[in-house]
């Protein structure tokens, strides 16, 4: 095993190393997302420890891992969203093209309208399916009516809901299925043009249509975006992403190349968690 | 006796004593209901709702009380909703987590809790002792200060069920607290806010005390709120305990009036929360 | 090496083990049909021989068995990592195995046509020599996968070379029988089968010990293997000794 241990790089190797190599020899994607000795704490308690990892452009990056382990954390802090709650803090760099996303004077709402986020319950808000994707639009930027009615549509057909609600567009949003409403969410999001979407189990309360339905809008999005998603599912995991990082207790164990994850991961940590060995 | 037996011994002993308990309780609301459309409804006529309140022995209405009860309660909710709201909103949004918001609270439960003669007595020092007479202004802050308590309630409560996740994803998609408190969390709560008005109104509709010492009385019509000013309450109060029978059967009517007028905002309260639970 | 953790579900430890039971019960019948082969030819025992064609499709059904279950386990417990590499081994090496097997059995469909005449005494020992090298490479590397133990796999990997280096020798000797008396050829020719199919069942071990190695490791056996079959390109030149 020992042939293998230097490409097991989690928490031990120093920062830079991890972007500067270049883990897909015939890809060489640039860092959308860069990772840098971030810690985080909820109170006194130190969730996350020294975590380095990048987000690739235009890859599908999932992190998976025990309930606990930290990843949704990690999601979190990308946007910014912990920032809502007190007693929550960040230490670390977190570079998205190279700003750090940390910084006291960065203005949230930019980030976050950069920086999109579907959260594990779909949550459509409660007005009608085209005010749901028209109100964020119309906040950020002056449109008409016709750009407008053509930023929606365009949101949804993205996200691959077009068709099923086209005819019923003033219906209110919690009409919708759940695979119906997350999909709704994903158009939500899609329709502000973000650079980065983070998907925190976007899945888990959808049957295995709806979730398929999702995958393969996953597989089709990130022809242009840069996508990091949680989960639950190492299959769905397997099936979607690019890179794969497992994270344990707060550690950031094993970052690599999905393929190389799936079959032959580097840390023992790693391939018990994956073939359902642990505890 | 095997155990089945006692256990059903048992099952339908606490089943006997539950129903006793629950028609002992409803028994009374019915023999209330019943006495006052029994003693009520016998003199309720179109004269009741166009003349006045008569001197003992002559024929008369309740025209006065009913526009005086209107105009308080109206005034009262304008008066106590947009700073019962206001302060809902500042301890469910933007002071979830702050020192202000537990104190705020725990006053207003102590308010919600406070005997009405209590606010009367309060308001009779502060505006009705400096203006030196009585007034419809004085009545309807005193009632205002115990809609604002109920208010400030269900306000802060129906905020705090919103889902968090519907906060946190329209924070994600780049929305200031401004417009995600009233695009998303007010449209959320909107019918339990409403639910909690409409019960405050039900509340000081039939409070005497606070009006004894603020708007007192008047024999005639007045729609200045100035001047002493009547209202059902009170005019129950006086008539009932008047030793003429033409005055007790009014005061039998009014409070008819005032009962199936609270009953019929409870039950479009109930309505309400209903239509919430299911969108 | 050391023992795998237990998984949660304990029916997947079950099915890994269940299939490495039937490798292992392959491998061993394989062994026997290579033996008695070897007998059968030594003292031309027809009856022992129309045995081992006869066992062949107990190796056979075990190959099936093993597929079955393999492609079951697959699907139901969706295995990951060094599970997938393990199931996909065991199809692997079942399908070497089961070659083995089909070989061993060509060679007992040859023993009775293959008389055993005294000069040719020299030239079964040959044979005899180079079947009892290939049976202690499936030995070690049936023993390699059953324990995980990557070193001794390289090791029968880099032994498949002395294999054939019998074999080149065994295969001059042979077109030097059948230069001196053209009466030999049959016998010649038939035994220059067996010892290609044994030659071949060595290469099956190697293609097992590479199977060992991906297992284990996770990834190919990339070094260029020693290669020391010359039988393609050995030529005796036929002299006229007029």
């Amino acid at each position: 095993m020992n042939s293998l241990a230097g490409i097991s790089h989690g928490v031990q190797s120093p920062a830079p190393t991890i972007a500067d190599r270049s883990i897909d020899d015939a890809g060489k994607p640039a860092a959308k997302i860069l990772i840098r000795n971030l810690n985080f704490y909820y109170g006194d308690n130190k969730a996350l420890k020294s975590i380095n990892v990048p987000l690739y452009e235009r890859k599908v990056t999932a992190f998976i891992g025990p309930s606990g382990c930290g990843k949704s954390t990690l999601l979190r802090i990308l946007n910014r969203i912990y920032s809502l709650y007190p007693h929550q803090r960040a230490e670390g760099d977190v570079l998205l093209d190279g700003a750090n996303i940390l910084d006291p004077g960065q203005d949230l709402n930019l980030l976050r309208a950069r920086i999109g986020m579907v959260f594990q319950k779909p949550t459509p808000f409660p007005m009608s399916i085209y005010e749901n994707i028209a109100f964020g639009v119309r906040l950020f930027e002056k449109l008409s009516r016709a750009e407008i009615d053509e930023r929606v549509q365009s949101a949804l057909r993205r996200a691959a809901i077009w068709d099923e609600v086209k005819d019923k567009l003033q219906a209110n949003g919690l009409s919708l299925s759940g695979g119906q409403q997350q999909r709704l969410c994903i158009a939500r999001t899609v329709a502000l043009r973000p650079e980065v979407i983070l998907l925190d189990e976007p899945c888990s309360a959808l049957d295995p249509i709806s979730t398929a339905k999702i995958e393969e809008l996953i597989d089709e999005l990130k022809d242009d975006y840069t996508i990091a998603i949680v989960t639950h599912n190492m299959q769905q995991a397997a099936r979607v992403s690019d890179y794969t990082a497992f994270m344990y207790l707060g550690e950031l164990v094993e970052f690599d190349t999905t393929s190389k994850m799936f079959t032959s991961p580097g840390d023992r940590r790693t391939q018990d968690y994956i073939t359902g060995r642990f505890g | 006796m095997d155990r089945y037996a006692w256990r059903r011994l048992r099952n339908s002993i606490v089943i006997t004593l539950s129903i006793g308990a629950t028609a002992l309780g409803l028994g009374w609301l019915i023999l209330i209901l019943g006495s006052l459309v029994y003693e009520g409804l016998s003199g309720l006529s179109l004269a009741v709702f166009t003349q006045m309140t008569p001197p003992p022995g002559a024929d008369g209405g309740l025209l006065n009380p009913i526009i005086g009860s209107l105009i308080l309660t109206v005034l009262a909710i304008l008066i106590g909703t947009p700073i019962g709201m206001l302060a809902g909103t500042y301890m469910a949004e933007y002071g979830k987590f702050a020192k202000l918001t537990v104190v705020v609270r725990f006053i207003n439960d102590i308010l919600l809790s406070a005997p009405s003669i209590v606010v009367g007595l309060f308001v009779y020092e502060i505006l009705v002792a400096p203006m030196g007479h009585f007034s419809g202004w004085a009545g309807a802050v005193a009632l205002a200060l115990i809609v604002i308590p109920v208010v400030v309630r269900t306000t802060e409560d129906m905020l705090s069920l919103v889902p968090k996740e519907l906060r946190e994803s329209a924070t994600a998609l780049g929305l200031p607290l401004a417009h995600v408190i009233r695009y998303v969390s007010y449209r959320a709560a909107l019918a339990g806010i409403i639910t909690g008005v409409l019960l405050a109104v039900a509340r000081i509709s039939g409070e005497t005390a606070p009006l004894l010492f603020t708007a007192l009385n008047n024999q005639f019509f007045s729609t200045n709120l100035n001047a002493p000013i009547s209202s059902l309450p009170v005019v129950i109060f006086q008539f009932a305990l008047s030793p003429y029978e033409d005055w007790q059967k009014l005061a039998w009517i009014g409070a008819l009036i005032i009962t199936f007028a609270v009953l019929a905002l409870s039950i479009t309260a109930r309505a309400l929360s209903a239509s919430r639970k299911s969108p | 090496m050391a023992m795998m953790m237990e998984h949660t579900i304990k029916a997947f430890d079950a099915d890994l083990q269940d299939l490495a039971r039937m490798i292992a019960e392959m491998g061993g019948l394989a062994e026997r049909q290579i033996g008695d082969a070897l007998d059968a030819l030594n003292r031309h025992d027809a009856v022992l021989a129309r045995g081992i064609v006869a066992a062949d499709a107990r190796i056979d059904a075990l190959q099936r068995e093993i597929e079955e279950k393999a492609i079951l386990t697959i699907a139901r417990r969706q295995p990951m990592a060094v599970d997938l590499r393990d199931i996909v081994s065991a199809l692997r090496v079942s399908n070497d195995l089961e070659r083995i097997g089909d070989l061993a059995k060509n060679i007992a469909k040859r023993v009775e046509v293959v008389e055993n005449e005294l000069k040719l005494q020299k030239v079964m020992r040959g044979v005899e020599h180079m079947t009892e090298l290939v049976l202690t490479q499936i030995k070690d590397v049936l023993d390699a996968f059953a324990r995980r133990d990557v070193g001794k796999a390289v090791q029968v990997w880099r032994g498949d070379e002395e294999v054939d280096a019998v074999n080149n020798s065994l295969f001059r000797e042979l077109l030097t029988y059948m230069m001196e008396d053209p009466r030999n050829i049959s016998v010649c020719i038939h035994l220059l089968f067996c010892a290609k199919n044994i030659e071949r069942m060595g290469d099956h071990a190697t293609n097992i010990a590479e199977t060992i190695y991906y297992k284990v490791e996770g990834h190919a056996l990339t070094d260029e293997r020693p290669k020391g079959d010359t039988t393609s390109t050995t030529n005796i030149p036929y002299r006229d000794e007029r």
